[in-house]
C-alpha cells in the first residue's frame, strides 16, 4: 500500500489496532538489545544519498526526532532506512525532489548562518528546521487551489517526505519499539481499560 | 458387447480448499468419502510460511511494502484491508490472474491461490443469519425466495461454530441468534462507555456487543488460545483463529482418507450427456502446464463465487452452450457485495488514565437495526456497524506539525481517545450484475477469465448515506466530540470481498442454478456451496452462513449416496 493509504487506513481502523500492529512474541526470547550508533565504519554504502546529503540526512533527522532519555534518530539508524526507501521504494521524481530539497536546505543555512547545514550548531539547525516545518504546516492549512507552485501535495514537499521517512524510520525501529514506544516485548494478553502510563516489563 | 466401468478412484472431489472448501474435505472424509481436495496454488506450511511474529524491524520495507512490485504485479489486491508487506503472499498475481470490467465501473475483485485459499486472510467475523434474511426476497419481492429457512441451518450453525469455535456475547436478538459462544473478548472503557450510553437513549433499539469472532479466548478442540500478536492475516502459529490450514484439513487428514493435490488449476468440468452428471474435474498443472482429468461420484466447487461461475462458465457442453449448469441463464448473474465506507468517527475526553494491552483481533459490532421492527421510509434492508475504540498512535500523528523534544513526546504518548463506527450494508440481487466470460482476454494458463460488469443500485447508495446520518447518531448519545462523518463515498464493488450469488440456490429451475441442499438442478451430482449459492446478501459478514451450508449440503450429498440416488 502507499503511505496515504496506510494513513487512511489507520484512521479507518481505530479501534482495530491489530491491523498495523507488528507482532512478534517469539522475541520475548531474545531479550537482547544492541545498542548501535548509525554510520560507523564498515557500515553499507549509501545509495540515494551521497556522503554529504547522507550526513545532512542524518542531522535532519535528529533535529526532528533527538535523543532525550530514550533513543533519538541516529540512535535508530534511520539515515539507512531513508536510504534505502528513496533509493528503492519512492521513485525517481519523489527521489529527485528530496535531493532537491536537500540543497535547497543548504542554501538556506548558508544564507542564514554562512555554513552549510550538517556545519551548523545544534540550536541553528533546529531553528531553521521550525521555520520549514512552519512553511509545511501552512501548506497543509491552505485549501489546494490556493497553493502556491509545485508540489501540490503538502504531503509531496521534501521535508514532508523527509519528515515522514524519519518518523515511520523511527517508530518501527527496534530500539523505538523496544525502549521508546514500550511495544515490544508483547504482553501476551490483553487489556481494554489497562493504566496508563504503562508499567515498563519487569517492573514490578 | 462387455463394457468395463471403471470405478472412480475417489467418491469425492472439492474443488478449493479455503473456508468452504476445507469443510467439505473434513465433512465428506469424516463420513467415509476417499476425497480428492483439488486447489489452484501452493501448499501452506504454518512453520515456513505464517509471519505474524516477523517484527516490523525486520522488514525490509518497515510495513510500507515493496511499492515498485507490488505496484506492477499487485494493483488490485493490495486495496484489500489484509494486504501488507507479509501478508501479499497470500493474494494472487494480478499479472497472471486478469479479469476486465467496463470503463468507469470498477469492481475489485480480491483472491487467494494456496492451500486454504482466502481463509488463511479472511476477517474472521461470523455472524448467523435469522429469517429476517431467508425471508427477505419473499417479503420484498425481490428476485427469487430462498428455498430454505433459519431452522433448515441453525443445527448446521451449531454444528460449525461448536467446532471452530467462536467468542462472542449473547444478546438474545431474535434477528442475529446466538450460538455456543465462548468467553467474548473485552470491550475497551471507551466502548463500554458508548455501549452503556446507546443503551440509555435507544432503549435495546440499537445495541453495542463485542464482535463475534472465529478467534479463540480459551483453548479449544486441540487449538490455542489466542495471545493477542495482532496481524492474524499474516497467519497463527498458534492455531488460535479458524482457517482451513488451523483446524479442517488437518482434521480431514486426520481420517486417511483424504488426498490434497496442489498447484491444481481447474479449467473445467466434463458433463455426461448420458447419465447427465459431472463425469470429470479437469486440471491443468499450474507448474508443468499438464492437462489431466479426475473423475468422482460426487463434486463440490468452492472455488469462491466468482471463480466457481468461471469454472461453469468455462464447461460448455452440447446440453449446455452457455455454460453447466446454466439452463437458468443465472450462472455469474446477481453479484452481490456489501457497501461499505459509511459511518463516522468521534473523539472522546477523559479516561486519559487508562489505555489498551494487547491487540485484540476484534472489534465492536451493532447489528442491524433499520427495517427490523419498523420501515424505513427511504430503502429496504439494512446494515450492521463494525468499528472500535482506542487511543491514537505514533502512525496518525506523523503530519502533526513540530520538530524536537516536544514533538518526540507527542509522538511517542498515547494520544486522545477515538470511536469509529463503519457499517456494512446489505446489497440487492440484480441479474445484471453479472459476469461473462471475456472473448479474448485469458489467464497464465490460457483459461479464459471473467469480465465483472457489477454496480450499486439505489438502494445500497440509500443505505451508505444512512450509515453516516446514525453513526453520528450514536456517536453524539455517547457524549463524544469533534464528530466527523465519513467523507469516503461508498466502496467499490467487491472491495468488502464479500462476493456472493453467482450461482443462487432457489426453488425453481427455471430461476435458479441450485436446489435447497446447493445441488445442480441440471447436474446432481455437483454440489456448490461457497459464496456463489447466496439468493439474497444479507448484510452480516457470510463465512459463517456458507460454512454451515456446505456442512449441511456434504451431509445431504452422501445420504443421497447411500440410499443409491447418485
Amino acid at each position: 500500500m502507499d503511505r496515504r493509504e496506510a494513513l487512511r487506513w489507520l484512521v479507518a481502523a481505530a479501534g482495530s489496532r491489530w491491523l498495523d500492529g507488528p507482532g512478534p512474541d517469539r522475541l520475548l526470547a531474545w531479550g537482547r538489545y544492541v545498542h548501535t550508533r548509525a554510520q560507523r565504519p564498515g557500515e553499507p554504502a549509501t545509495r540515494a544519498l551521497d556522503a554529504h546529503a547522507n550526513r545532512t540526512v542524518i542531522a535532519l533527522a535528529e533535529r526532528i526526532i533527538p535523543v532525550t532519555d530514550t533513543p533519538g534518530a541516529t540512535d535508530a539508524r534511520v539515515g539507512l532506512f531513508i536510504d534505502r526507501m528513496l533509493a528503492d521504494w519512492h521513485s525517481a521524481e519523489e527521489r529527485a525532489r528530496v535531493l532537491d530539497g536537500l540543497t535547497e536546505l543548504d542554501a538556506r543555512s548558508r544564507a542564514r548562518y554562512g555554513r552549510a547545514f550538517v556545519d551548523c550548531s545544534e540550536p541553528e539547525q533546529h531553528g531553521l528546521l521550525v521555520v520549514i516545518d512552519e512553511e509545511v504546516a501552512e501548506l497543509r492549512a491552505t485549501p489546494p487551489d490556493q497553493r502556491p507552485g509545485t508540489p501540490a501535495d503538502p504531503d509531496d514537499h521534501w521535508f514532508a517526505t523527509l519528515k515522514f521517512l524519519t518518523v515511520w524510520g523511527y517508530c518501527t525501529s527496534e530500539v523505538a519499539q523496544r525502549q521508546t514506544l514500550g511495544a515490544f516485548p508483547l504482553p501476551g494478553r490483553y487489556d481494554g481499560c489497562a493504566p496508563y502510563p504503562v508499567r515498563p516489563a519487569g517492573d514490578a | 458387447m462387455h463394457v468395463h466401468v471403471r470405478e472412480p478412484e475417489f467418491d469425492a472431489i472439492v474443488v478449493g480448499s479455503g473456508i468452504t472448501g476445507g469443510w467439505a474435505a473434513k465433512e465428506l472424509t469424516e463420513l467415509g468419502m476417499r476425497t480428492l481436495v483439488l486447489d489452484a496454488g501452493r501448499p501452506i506450511a504454518p512453520e515456513r510460511d505464517y509471519t505474524e511474529h516477523t517484527p516490523v524491524w525486520e522488514m525490509p520495507y518497515r510495513g510500507l511494502g515493496d511499492r515498485r512490485d507490488i505496484e506492477a504485479r499487485q494493483p488490485v489486491q493490495r486495496r484489500s484491508v489484509s494486504f501488507d508487506e507479509l501478508s501479499r503472499v497470500f493474494w494472487t498475481d494480478d499479472v497472471d490472474n486478469p479479469y476486465s470490467t467496463p470503463d468507469h465501473k470498477p469492481f475489485h475483485w480480491f483472491r487467494a491461490r494456496q492451500v486454504g485459499g482466502k481463509s488463511i486472510i479472511w476477517g474472521r467475523q461470523v455472524y448467523r443469519w435469522s429469517d429476517l434474511d431467508f425471508e427477505a426476497n419473499l417479503r420484498d419481492g425481490i428476485a427469487v425466495d430462498w428455498p430454505i429457512r433459519y431452522r433448515d441451518l441453525a443445527p448446521w450453525y451449531d454444528h460449525v461454530e461448536r467446532f471452530i469455535g467462536v467468542s462472542g456475547q449473547a444478546e438474545g436478538l431474535s434477528h442475529l441468534p446466538d450460538g455456543p459462544f465462548l468467553p467474548p473478548m473485552a470491550m475497551t472503557c471507551v466502548e463500554r462507555h458508548v455501549r452503556d450510553r446507546m443503551l440509555a437513549t435507544f432503549g435495546g433499539e440499537r445495541i453495542l456487543t463485542i464482535g463475534r469472532v472465529a478467534v479463540l479466548t480459551v483453548p479449544h478442540e486441540g487449538r490455542a488460545a489466542c495471545h493477542y500478536c495482532g496481524p492474524c492475516h499474516r497467519g497463527c502459529i498458534t492455531r488460535s483463529y479458524f482457517s482451513s490450514i488451523n483446524a479442517t484439513l488437518p482434521a480431514a487428514q486426520a481420517t486417511g482418507r483424504l488426498t490434497l493435490r496442489p498447484f491444481s488449476i481447474v479449467s473445467g468440468l466434463t458433463f455426461d450427456e448420458g447419465t447427465r452428471r459431472i463425469s470429470g474435474v479437469r486440471v491443468i498443472d499450474a507448474v508443468t502446464g499438464a492437462q489431466r482429468e479426475y473423475a468422482s461420484r460426487i463434486v463440490f466447487l468452492c472455488a469462491s463465487a466468482l471463480e466457481s461461475a468461471r469454472i461453469l462458465l468455462n464447461s460448455r457442453s452440447r446440453s449446455f452452450p452457455d455454460g453447466l449448469a446454466n439452463s437458468s441463464g443465472q450462472v455469474g448473474r446477481n453479484i452481490m457485495d456489501h457497501i461499505k465506507w459509511g459511518g463516522a468517527s468521534g473523539a472522546f475526553d477523559g479516561w486519559t488514565d487508562r489505555t489498551v494491552v494487547g491487540e485484540r483481533p476484534n472489534g465492536i459490532y451493532v447489528p442491524r437495526f433499520r427495517n427490523v421492527t419498523e420501515r424505513h421510509p427511504g430503502f429496504i434492508r439494512g446494515y450492521g456497524f463494525q468499528g472500535g475504540a482506542g487511543r491514537a498512535g505514533w502512525r496518525s500523528r506523523a503530519e502533526e506539525p513540530g520538530i524536537g523534544t516536544g514533538f518526540k513526546q507527542r509522538l511517542t504518548d498515547a494520544g486522545p481517545w477515538s470511536m469509529t463506527f463503519g457499517g456494512f450494508g446489505e446489497m440487492l440481487p440484480d441479474e445484471r450484475n453479472r459476469a461473462t466470460l471475456h472473448p479474448t482476454l485469458a489467464d497464465a494458463w490460457g483459461i479464459p477469465t471473467l469480465h465483472i460488469d457489477c454496480a450499486w443500485g439505489e438502494n445500497e447508495l440509500a443505505i451508505h448515506r444512512d450509515m453516516n446520518v446514525t453513526a453520528a447518531e450514536l456517536l453524539e448519545a455517547a457524549g463524544a466530540r469533534d464528530i466527523r462523518p465519513s467523507t469516503s463515498g461508498p466502496s467499490i464493488p467487491g472491495g468488502t470481498n464479500h462476493e456472493m450469488g453467482t450461482a443462487r440456490m432457489g426453488r425453481d429451475p427455471g430461476t435458479s442454478v441450485l436446489n435447497g441442499w446447493n445441488q445442480a438442478w441440471d447436474a446432481p451430482n455437483l454440489f456448490i456451496t461457497d459464496g456463489a449459492c447466496m439468493t439474497s446478501s444479507g448484510n452480516q459478514n457470510p463465512s459463517l452462513t456458507y460454512m454451515a451450508l456446505t456442512a449441511r449440503a456434504c451431509h445431504r450429498a452422501v445420504e443421497e449416496m447411500k440410499r443409491g440416488n447418485l
